[in-house]
């Protein structure tokens, strides 16, 4: 618990003190919606809950194929993962960390992007938000979780930055349907009852891919 | 590798292939509603249930060379990803050519289409990874690792494909194996087809089990001699 707890504090500390991941992050996700606006045009209003829950979600991929695993991938430069593994921390709380880190810097990301998807999408600050937020914490917890481990498989083989998002991406899919179901759900005003089957599916997912890491973590990193 | 066990599969998988093409094109009657293009489902059905017999293996493998260590589960693993991604591709071809005359499109995204696309495009990651990397031990271990994560998502890709396009209106949800299989010939030809297709999956992985087995196997010579060399130049 105290090598999690000092590995997340050095990456958060690293980050306030002049990391760039976040910024860059919030930039992309900005970009991501305005291409997206340009590509769908839509009309504005509750009638495009839908739309901007799928522009959202493209949103989410992207910046967590980019950014969560930088995180990981910052460890490469100057050695540093050898001292990590080196050191006395458990493989697993070194996973926990890393998840831990990219689920922060996404869900930054995501807060920030909700914000925008409502002033580019013409939609409401209200409630529904406030319901839509819990699907998007579990698809960015799902994607960290995801994105961790892989990362610190595509991060040792050639090209490896091109293969993570072939990898992530059809991982992702059931997340990615149950996300954006029950967004575009919570954005028109359905009740919850009409998002809970999809929840379900994101918390399974959840749950599936952190043991997986947690479980299959020792096995990507560690010895050369 | 066994040349009797190449010889006695090899040869049980053409006696089978022969019956399974005979009773496809001539035994079985055709289809009161489709028409002779049904007949495309007695090699669509068995492509399908090697790929998923693939694919399992994959995993499998992957498990058993996490715990173990040994090379053998490696190649077991990799063989069985590149058959299963054949027979997965044929899966999605004969599909789409059956789909066009009787769904009058060749993709729509029904549950099951949808599922053994995301297949596809999973365990293509599996093969990119293993045709960028190099042959060592750590990659063996990454692909062992994304072969367990695949299969493990399997399961929700199925559920929330079916919760996707059940919600939503599908304009064509019947299939083939909805309506059952009437004449007690066409249970029969499916189920030789099937075992046709399962004794020449088998018979291909061996093939292509054995091949990678000798390559590794070059592989160590070629390091002792490089060695042999290295020690001989110092001299």
């Amino acid at each position: 618990m105290a090598g999690f707890a000092a590995v997340l504090r050095k990456d958060l500390r690293l980050e306030l003190r002049g990391g760039e991941s976040l910024v860059a992050l919030v930039a992309l996700s900005l970009l991501i919606l305005v291409v997206m606006v340009f590509a769908l045009d839509p009309a504005g209003g509750v009638r495009d809950a839908a739309t901007a829950a799928g522009a959202l979600w493209v949103a989410l991929i992207l910046a967590g194929v980019i950014g969560s695993s930088r995180v990981l991938l910052a460890e490469r430069d100057n050695g540093c993962i050898r001292a990590l593994i080196a050191s006395p921390l458990d493989r697993g709380a070194l996973y926990w960390a890393k998840l831990t880190a990219a689920f922060i810097f996404m869900a930054i990301a995501e807060a920030a992007a909700i914000v925008l998807m409502v002033l580019f999408f013409n939609l409401d600050f209200d409630w529904r938000l406030m319901r839509m937020a819990p699907v998007i914490a579990l698809g960015a917890l799902g994607f960290a979780a995801l994105a961790t481990l892989l990362a610190a498989i595509t991060g040792r083989v050639r090209a490896g930055d091109m293969l993570l998002p072939l990898l992530a991406i059809p991982l992702f899919v059931p997340a990615l349907i149950a996300g954006v179901k029950a967004s575009g759900a919570a954005l028109a005003g359905a009740p919850f009852a009409a998002i809970a089957q999809w929840l379900k599916i994101l918390v399974a997912f959840d749950v599936l891919f952190v043991s997986a890491g947690s479980l299959l973590f020792e096995y990507v990193i560690g010895e050369e | 590798m066994n040349k009797i066990a190449n010889l006695w599969l090899g040869g049980l998988t053409g006696v089978l292939m022969t019956a399974a093409i005979y009773m496809t094109f001539v035994y079985v009657p055709t289809e009161a509603d489709q028409g002779i293009v049904q007949r495309i489902f007695y090699f669509h059905v068995p492509c399908a249930w090697v790929a998923f017999g693939a694919f399992g293996l994959v995993a499998i493998a992957g498990i058993f060379y996490l715990w173990l260590g040994q090379p053998v589960w490696d190649d077991l693993g990799y063989a069985a990803a590149e058959i299963g991604m054949v027979f997965c591709t044929l899966v999605l071809v004969t599909g789409s050519i059956w789909a066009k005359p009787i769904w009058s499109t060749w993709w729509t995204w029904d549950s099951r289409l949808t599922t053994t696309l995301i297949l596809w495009l999973l365990y293509g990651g599996y093969l990119m990874l293993r045709a960028m990397a190099d042959d060592t031990p750590q990659v063996a271990r990454f692909a062992a690792v994304i072969g367990i994560v695949a299969a493990a998502d399997v399961p929700v890709v199925i559920v929330s494909v079916r919760l996707w396009r059940t919600i939503h209106p599908a304009v064509l949800v019947t299939r083939q194996g909805g309506h059952g299989l009437e004449d007690p010939r066409m249970v029969a030809t499916l189920l030789v087809a099937l075992a046709a297709f399962t004794a020449l999956f088998l018979w291909l992985l061996m093939l292509r089990f054995a091949t990678l087995r000798m390559r590794a196997r070059l592989g160590a010579i070629a390091r002792g001699l490089n060695l042999a060399q290295a020690a001989a130049g110092d001299l």
